[in-house]
């Protein structure tokens, strides 16, 4: 294991080195991407094994480090995402001055990642956690130097640092009492615990995303290089599920419901409110970032789930609801830096990502449009693919909560299953949309039907992570027990480890039975289908040819719901009608989903910090006598409050 | 495997696969007789799928494998669907588990396939169907896994065999939950089933299909396989709605013999709602399905607080 480790973190801070030179580039990728795989397999050695590595954690603010079961998931959840990424980076990033330096800030994000899941004490914890939210802005600000990015880099540092006080407050507080590591040192039901539920719920909830402290999210995640967002999307976000499944499930010990049932919630708003709002975008990438929301909130969900279960003394069912939440990141992981990668290889090929002007690029590049079609298939929640088994996990735990967690929990239960569910279809609804606009029909725009596939090192990296879905999809069974295994309550009993998913109290979800069943008829009935073809014909639309002003768009596709939702989203709409004469000249149309937490959450609330500033700047007038002044009315205040005895 | 399980098994196999298009002819037979008309007699679905075997199937220009492979795709869910869904409940395990909620999954496998191949042909009405039919997928996936909790949560397990045990005999009439979960199940068979007052399946006006909109370029072989699929659904929610939600006996022979009539009884109630009710509009159809989902989830709380 040390050897892995040490290999691990030598390779990639050597392949970042290496990144400094233009030719020694893509050499810098490769050798980072094999620094990650050999931590990837300390992780996983970690995991199955049950041995630690290094140190255990400790209250004590000088550095530690170490491995055990829980970062080893995220170490080879890492591995998962970063080993194709940085194939991927080696071709796609240009051997510019600004390719060589986002090959060396790779390096260190990666190295701050590795960190923050190794730190065994606060303080270095802290530090890495601070390096981890930095170094992507860095990363950001290294590309397109544009008013729009540097506008998105402040949003991002601000709210994640305003929320990174959570963290700091959580894991301070900790230390303090001691309770790093131990989960016995808080008492259940004291205020010290609740302020550390509530930091961390703020601190990390802002970093996974959760609403409504996402704003960040699908304005940062986007703008970054494919290989980057994915890193972000991936990994960063899996970072900080780590924190909370750390704080919540086991330093503060047994959490009041109340704990659980506010991550429930949060989750169950992130889930519908993340994938809502990705229906309505109408560029790739930021429509991938609010997915990202809504699947952290699903992750969110799994925690809420296991966290009232576990007060109300389901021991068995919290743990499979926390291998549930584990089991999605890990899922989520996969298929969204696949989504990422696809997404930054459609935007070389054609120069553009908005949904409404790409199509059929299926036919144009088969392997990454395959790769990319898994891929929506697997966030689509489709059996057979990793996003249905931990997905089919999460509702299996929130319908177990209203079979133990009592009337208010357990309705609170039951209306998370609903809103998961809802997810699911909105999910499908979502990327049915993609799937159409960006992979089939014709193509929409010049510059798309030039596409050609990208560089084999790209496509490759593709077509690794849509195998990695299958798989996953496939043997659920093997890796969710050892998730199962990390709670850190006794468990009574075993769950099988077999390829499916076998729970008590469930009809059991055998995925090599589904892939056996569906192929064998597939195919079967593939056969029986024959070959004989009548010659092929034009679509039929009333007689007329489908052209491309008759093409249906996004906003089409969508509008149902928008329509059904109305109340709700409140869409915006503008038509203005030019006439001549009493003839239409032209009618231009133009209508959007406004996000209502930027709306009337963040604005109102910018808006009065600015206004108390302009306030504030009136008592800065720069001059000494002024100051001067100040302080003397100071003194004199005291003096008085002294004398009447309001202090002292 | 007991001889009983056995023929439990062969039943439903059987069943599932050749019987399912006779619910629909059974239905449009029923309501052809309470619209007054001599109707084609119960047996007509064959004969359509037989009619459609004989043809060829036709390709829509500048498709790709996506049309070509979704009837099979969407066949072969709902085969295993069925293959999942147990009629009675000795019913050995085939393969593919006995979840329910793996259910709503091969559902929602089927509907995509059919959407995506929607875009495939870039059909403006196909796609008018299939994004109608995903916005009604949500409230639908809502109430249907909901309903599906309520008698979960009665009969203890997600186990669909364990669940038609667990709501056998007397339950329905001493357990109020259920009762609202059949409630929110009639309304999820409704949409499942693209039967009115949610969809017309006789309509040939293409601005308001739902369910037929998607599949419109189809021919032959592959929608042959479509109709089949529809038919498929038809008895996967209703054999559910028979051997869960309605009143079904304790022993797996009873219930055997029961689910025809049970079935028969649910292919006329379905034939009336056709009859009286007319189409909805389709912006209303949500709120429709969202009350069936507040209704099943009333269930979940009336049992919450009964056992509390």
């Amino acid at each position: 294991m040390t050897v892995l480790v040490i290999s691990g973190l030598l390779g990639i801070a050597v392949g970042g080195l290496l990144c400094l030179h233009a030719d020694s580039l893509a050499a810098g990728f490769i050798t980072q991407t094999v620094g990650a795989l050999a931590l990837g397999a300390a992780g996983l050695s970690a995991l199955v094994s049950g041995e630690t590595w290094g140190a255990s954690f400790t209250s004590e603010l000088t550095p530690h480090a170490g491995i055990d079961g829980l970062t080893g998931v995220f170490l080879l959840t890492l591995a998962l995402v970063a080993c194709p990424a940085l194939v991927f980076a080696s071709s796609y990033v240009a051997k510019t001055r600004r390719g060589r330096l986002t090959g060396v800030l790779t390096a260190a994000f990666l190295l701050s990642l590795i960190g923050v899941l190794c730190a065994r004490d606060a303080l270095s914890f802290l530090f890495l956690w601070e390096l981890m939210t930095l170094v992507p802005a860095a990363i950001i600000l290294a590309g397109p130097a544009t008013e729009s990015a540097r506008r998105t880099v402040f949003t991002y540092v601000a709210i994640t640092h305003l929320g990174g006080a959570g963290t700091w407050i959580a894991l301070l507080l900790l230390a303090h009492e001691g309770a790093i590591g131990n989960s016995t040192a808080l008492s259940e039901g004291s205020s010290v615990q609740a302020v550390i539920a509530v930091a961390a719920i703020i601190g990390f909830g802002t970093k996974a995303g959760l609403m409504p402290m996402h704003v960040w999210l699908p304005r940062a995640h986007p703008i970054a290089p494919a290989p980057i967002s994915a890193l972000m999307s991936g990994v960063m976000v899996a970072v900080a599920a780590y924190g909370l499944v750390r704080v919540l499930v086991d330093w503060i010990g047994t959490a009041p419901s109340w704990i659980g049932a506010t991550v429930l919630i949060l989750g169950g708003l992130s889930a519908l409110g993340g994938i809502t709002y990705a229906l309505f975008q109408n560029d790739l990438k930021r429509l991938l970032a609010y997915s990202t929301v809504e699947h952290l909130g699903i992750v969110a969900l799994g925690l809420g789930a296991c966290l009232l279960l576990r007060q109300h003394g389901a021991d068995a069912w919290a743990a499979f609801a926390l291998g549930a939440a584990l089991l999605h990141t890990v899922n989520h992981s996969v298929f969204k830096a696949l989504l990422f990668l696809g997404a930054g290889t459609f935007e070389r090929a054609t120069g553009g990502l908005e949904l409404d002007r790409l199509g059929g690029l299926l036919r144009r590049m088969p392997w990454s449009g395959g790769a990319f079609l898994i891929g929506c298939l697997a966030i689509a929640g489709m059996p057979l693919l990793n996003g249905f088994t931990s997905e089919w996990l999460t509702l299996q735990a929130l319908l177990h909560v209203p079979a133990y967690a009592g009337v208010w929990d357990g309705a609170l239960g039951a209306v998370a299953l609903a809103a998961l569910a809802g997810t699911m279809a909105l999910a499908v609804l979502c990327f049915v949309k993609v799937i159409g606009l960006v992979l089939l029909g014709p193509t929409r725009r010049t510059g798309v039907a030039d596409a050609v596939e990208p560089p084999p090192a790209m496509r490759g990296a593709l077509v690794a992570l849509a195998g990695a879905c299958f798989v996953l999809g496939t043997i659920p069974g093997l890796l969710f027990p050892l998730l199962v295994g990390l709670a850190p309550w006794p468990l009574t009993g075993d769950v099988p480890s077999r390829p499916g998913l076998d729970l008590p109290g469930t009809g059991t979800l055998p995925t090599v039975g589904l892939l056996v069943v569906v192929g064998g008829l597939g195919a079967l009935l593939w056969i029986a289908r024959g070959s004989r073809r009548a010659a092929p014909s034009p679509s039929w639309a009333c007689g007329q040819r489908v052209e491309s002003p008759l093409l249906w768009s996004s906003a089409g596709f969508t509008k149902p719901l928008r329509l059904v939702l109305e109340a709700v989203l409140r869409p915006e709409r503008e038509i203005e009608t030019t006439t001549l004469g009493g003839v239409v000249q032209h009618v231009s149309y133009e209508g959007r989903v406004p996000h209502l937490i930027d709306v009337h959450l963040y604005r109102p609330v910018s808006a009065g910090a600015l206004v108390a500033a302009s306030w504030a700047r009136r008592l800065q007038s720069g001059r000494l006598g002024t100051y001067v002044g100040y302080l003397i009315a100071l003194v004199v205040v005291l003096l008085v409050a002294v004398r009447v005895g309001a202090i002292g | 495997m007991t001889s009983q399980s056995a023929s439990v098994a062969v039943t439903q196999i059987a069943g599932g696969l050749a019987l399912s298009p006779l619910l629909i002819g059974v239905t449009q037979q029923a309501k052809a007789r309470l619209q007054g008309r001599r109707g084609a007699g119960p047996l007509q679905p064959y004969r359509e799928l037989r009619r459609l075997w004989g043809k060829s199937g036709v390709d829509v220009e500048g498709t790709t494998f996506v049309y070509r492979l979704a009837p099979v795709i969407v066949a072969a869910a709902m085969g295993a669907a069925i293959l999942l869904v147990p009629i009675a409940t000795g019913a050995p395990r085939l393969g593919v588990g006995q979840d329910a909620l793996v259910l709503a999954g091969l559902l929602a496998l089927s509907r995509l396939a059919v959407c995506i191949a929607a875009w495939d042909t870039s059909n403006g009405f196909a796609l008018q169907g299939a994004s109608r039919d995903l916005t009604l997928s949500v409230f639908v996936e809502a109430a249907l896994v909901l309903s599906l909790a309520v008698a979960a949560l009665v009969a203890g397990t997600t186990d669909l065999s364990g669940v038609i045990a667990g709501t056998a005999g007397g339950h329905l009439w001493t357990t109020p939950a259920l009762a609202l979960g059949g409630v929110a199940f009639a309304l999820v068979i409704v949409a499942e089933t693209g039967r009115q007052p949610v969809d017309n399946p006789d309509t040939h006006l293409e601005l308001t299909m739902i369910y037929e909109g998607p599949v419109l370029e189809y021919a032959g072989r592959d929608q042959a396989y479509l109709q089949w699929a529809l038919a498929a659904r038809h008895w996967v929610v209703l054999v559910l709605a028979a051997q869960v939600f309605l009143p079904h006996p304790v022993g797996t022979w009873w219930q055997l013999a029961l689910l025809p009539v049970s079935l028969g009884l649910l292919c006329i109630a379905l034939a009336v709602t056709e009859t009286v009710l007319a189409k909805m509009r389709i912006l209303l159809v949500p709120r429709l399905i969202g009350v069936g989902a507040a209704v099943a989830l009333l269930g979940i709380v009336t049992w919450l607080v009964e056992t509390a």
